[in-house]
């Protein structure tokens, strides 16, 4: 279970960061009094153009990085004063997190289940089948570095549910994998579902949140717009498909403060 | 603290796994140092070698008679040639600043006669030599002839003018100048591994944990492998402690095989000093001497890793630490050249430079407990607090995610 509660994370920027914005104003609000629950069993999808603020959100309740406002739970524990319980109970995947290069992906799955505190026997169990699933065993002692990007992309995800979590956050899932390898992630995730896991993903790929999410959520300048069932958000907003939804969202919600 | 020793394991596993890493690690470095000890040894060696060899060009302006004789007798090898009274000698003084000739020695006119007649108050004969400083061939052609050929000649003249000379020797210094040097041998050559031993340890334990450091903060950094370890359920201090511990021991085992290296190579690039080094530690200050050394590794990887923690890349970082491998060089040195004065007792905790004085105390036998304690006592200090603010940016998101 993750229970967001009116979170709201304010970056400073730097004199660097403000050129590059092109913005006068020293702060930036990533996220705006963001409200949210999302319970086990399902997968939820937060949609959102880039910059809208959900890796920010993500990384909130991966316990990365500190809400500046408001307070998260997840599984039942503070991501604040509680954050290696909340880390015990969580898998975090993103492109910027990566498995060291110079290890195989055999090496990086004990690793961290060492680092989660598991027997070697319970790994291997775990490395048993997550390997078998994603096809892993075949290049498992081989370098990351000599690895393909969806082969790095599987050994990463396989990695990061090495301890079983409860919760499994996915920033961008299918983010620069080719269809085959994208196809076999997002099944994974609705197996994860299907075993009672909560699934939280951020994308802005439409078609993927339309197939998978079971309940979305979407992000426009740091605030949550709408949220709901995918028939829900259709009917609020008396559109067709995810796509007009969004767009009739984006032209509402953008708009304001310009 | 079992994320500690996780994280130890596989540090210490991705050097050790890696040949590439070994070699570029531990054994270029050494084969580099121990190679370029022995090129400048052999260079040396050469260099002497070749100015012994050398026949020297001379050029002697009115000289005589007895002076053959003199130079037969000395066995001194040279391409003589003999100028007359009214020859020039300018062109011969441009080669010599030219390096072409190497000696010109110019005898008063009537050189032997004024040494023959001479009475009390008459001018004394003068023989001039030019020759060139900056030039081995020249200088070396020249104390050669002096001390060959001049000297015994003028002793023979003195002694046929006087008669015995013990007539003129009020009293002898030293005939045995062996025997008059009573110093403890161990302290004389300790003196000379003292000088040169705090400044090549502090230094290279420094360049050895730059090296690794920098790459295993900055560059898990970088690459994106640091936040892996973050979002696992490992506390932060573990994850420092870690990575810092590991450093440390990587450093440590780069410093040693630099250091057993050195042993070697030195001599052989100061030629005659492998005979003189003749030093024996006791059981306490090999104790004290590896205290101080963990000490100084330990300020180093938290110094080296507190700059990698802030740097966003490898240049950057490598930018920040490149000034402070000066200071520690710097800081070395000083104890180099700092004389026989011996500090107070506070300056000795000043980090770096209080570990230096000690291992140059160490070396020369009189380190006080008081000394080793301060020196010790500081550089933890330090190290300490260091690594608090290494904890503290490992907490802080600004630095860790550049949020």
């Amino acid at each position: 279970m993750i229970e967001i509660n009116n979170l709201t994370k304010i970056y400073k920027l730097s004199k660097k960061q403000m050129q590059e914005q092109k913005t006068k104003k020293n702060m930036k609000k990533a996220a705006d009094h963001i409200t949210l629950t999302a319970k086990p069993g399902q997968i939820y999808g937060l949609l959102g153009p880039n910059g809208a603020g959900k890796t920010t959100t993500l990384r909130c309740v991966a316990t990365l990085l500190k809400p500046t406002e408001g307070d998260i739970k997840v599984c039942g524990f503070d991501t604040v004063k509680q954050g290696e319980k909340v880390r015990d109970n969580i898998a975090f995947l993103t492109n910027e997190i990566k498995l060291d290069p110079h290890f195989s992906p055999k090496y990086m799955f004990h690793f961290f289940g060492h680092l989660h505190g598991m027997s070697d026997s319970q790994i291997n169990q775990r490395r048993e089948k997550l390997f078998t699933y994603f096809g892993i065993n075949d290049f498992q002692d081989k370098k990351i570095e000599e690895l393909s990007t969806g082969m790095k992309q599987k050994a990463a995800i396989a990695v990061s549910l090495v301890h079983d979590p409860k919760v499994v956050i996915f920033d961008e899932p299918t983010n620069g994998l080719d269809i085959v390898t994208a196809r076999s992630v997002t099944d994974y995730l609705k197996v994860l579902r299907d075993e009672g896991k909560l699934v939280i993903i951020s994308t802005h790929i439409l078609s993927d949140a339309e197939k998978l999410c079971d309940n979305i959520g979407i992000i426009i300048k740091g605030k949550k717009v709408v949220e709901g069932t995918l028939q829900e958000i259709l009917t609020k907003t008396n559109t067709k498909d995810l796509e007009d939804a969004f767009f009739e969202l984006y032209k509402e919600y953008n708009m304001e403060e310009d | 603290m079992r994320g500690a020793k996780e994280i130890i394991k596989k540090e210490l596993n991705r050097v050790f796994g890696d040949k590439k890493l070994i070699f570029s690690l531990f054994i270029l470095p050494v084969a580099l140092m121990v190679g370029m000890c022995f090129l400048m040894g052999n260079l040396m060696e050469n260099m002497e070698d070749d100015v012994d060899a050398h026949i020297p060009t001379v050029y002697i302006q009115n000289a005589p008679e007895e002076l053959n004789d003199a130079i037969t007798a000395a066995g001194f090898q040279a391409n003589i040639t003999n100028l007359a009274k009214e020859d020039s000698l300018d062109s011969i003084k441009d080669d010599i600043i030219n390096g072409e000739k190497d000696l010109l020695v110019t005898f008063d006119d009537g050189f032997m006669e004024k040494i023959q007649n001479y009475t009390d108050g008459a001018e004394i004969p003068e023989v001039r030599t030019y020759y060139n400083p900056s030039e081995e061939y020249s200088s070396t052609a020249r104390t050669n002839f002096v001390t060959m050929v001049l000297e015994p000649m003028k002793q023979s003249l003195l002694a046929a003018r006087i008669g015995n000379l013990d007539n003129i020797t009020i009293f002898n210094i030293d005939l045995d100048l062996g025997a008059s040097q009573i110093m403890d041998d161990q302290k004389a050559s300790g003196k000379a591994l003292g000088m040169m031993l705090p400044y090549f340890i502090t230094m290279l334990l420094f360049a050895g944990v730059m090296s690794i450091a920098v790459d295993a903060i900055t560059g898990e950094k970088e690459r994106g492998t640091l936040a892996s370890m973050l979002v696992s359920p490992v506390r932060r201090v573990e994850i420092v402690t870690g990575k810092l511990v590991s450093i440390a021991i990587l450093s440590s085992i780069s410093a040693i095989i630099y250091a057993i290296s050195m042993v070697f190579a030195l001599p052989k690039m100061m030629g005659g000093l492998s005979g003189e080094i003749n030093i024996s530690l006791s059981p306490l200050q090999i104790v004290q001497l590896i205290v101080i050394m963990l000490s100084l590794v330990f300020l180093y990887v938290s110094l080296v890793s507190i700059v990698s923690v802030f740097a966003k890349t490898m240049k950057e970082a490598n930018t920040y630490v490149t000034p402070m491998y000066i200071l520690v060089i710097v800081a070395g040195m000083i104890t180099m050249f700092s004389g026989n004065t011996t500090p107070d007792t506070a300056m000795f905790a000043i980090p770096v430079y209080g570990n230096a004085l000690c291992i140059q105390n160490i070396m020369e036998g009189d380190l006080l407990m008081s000394q080793f304690l301060a020196a010790v006592g500081g550089t933890v200090l330090l190290g300490v607090i260091v690594t608090a603010g290494i904890v503290k940016a490992f907490n802080s998101e600004k630095v860790m995610f550049n949020a």
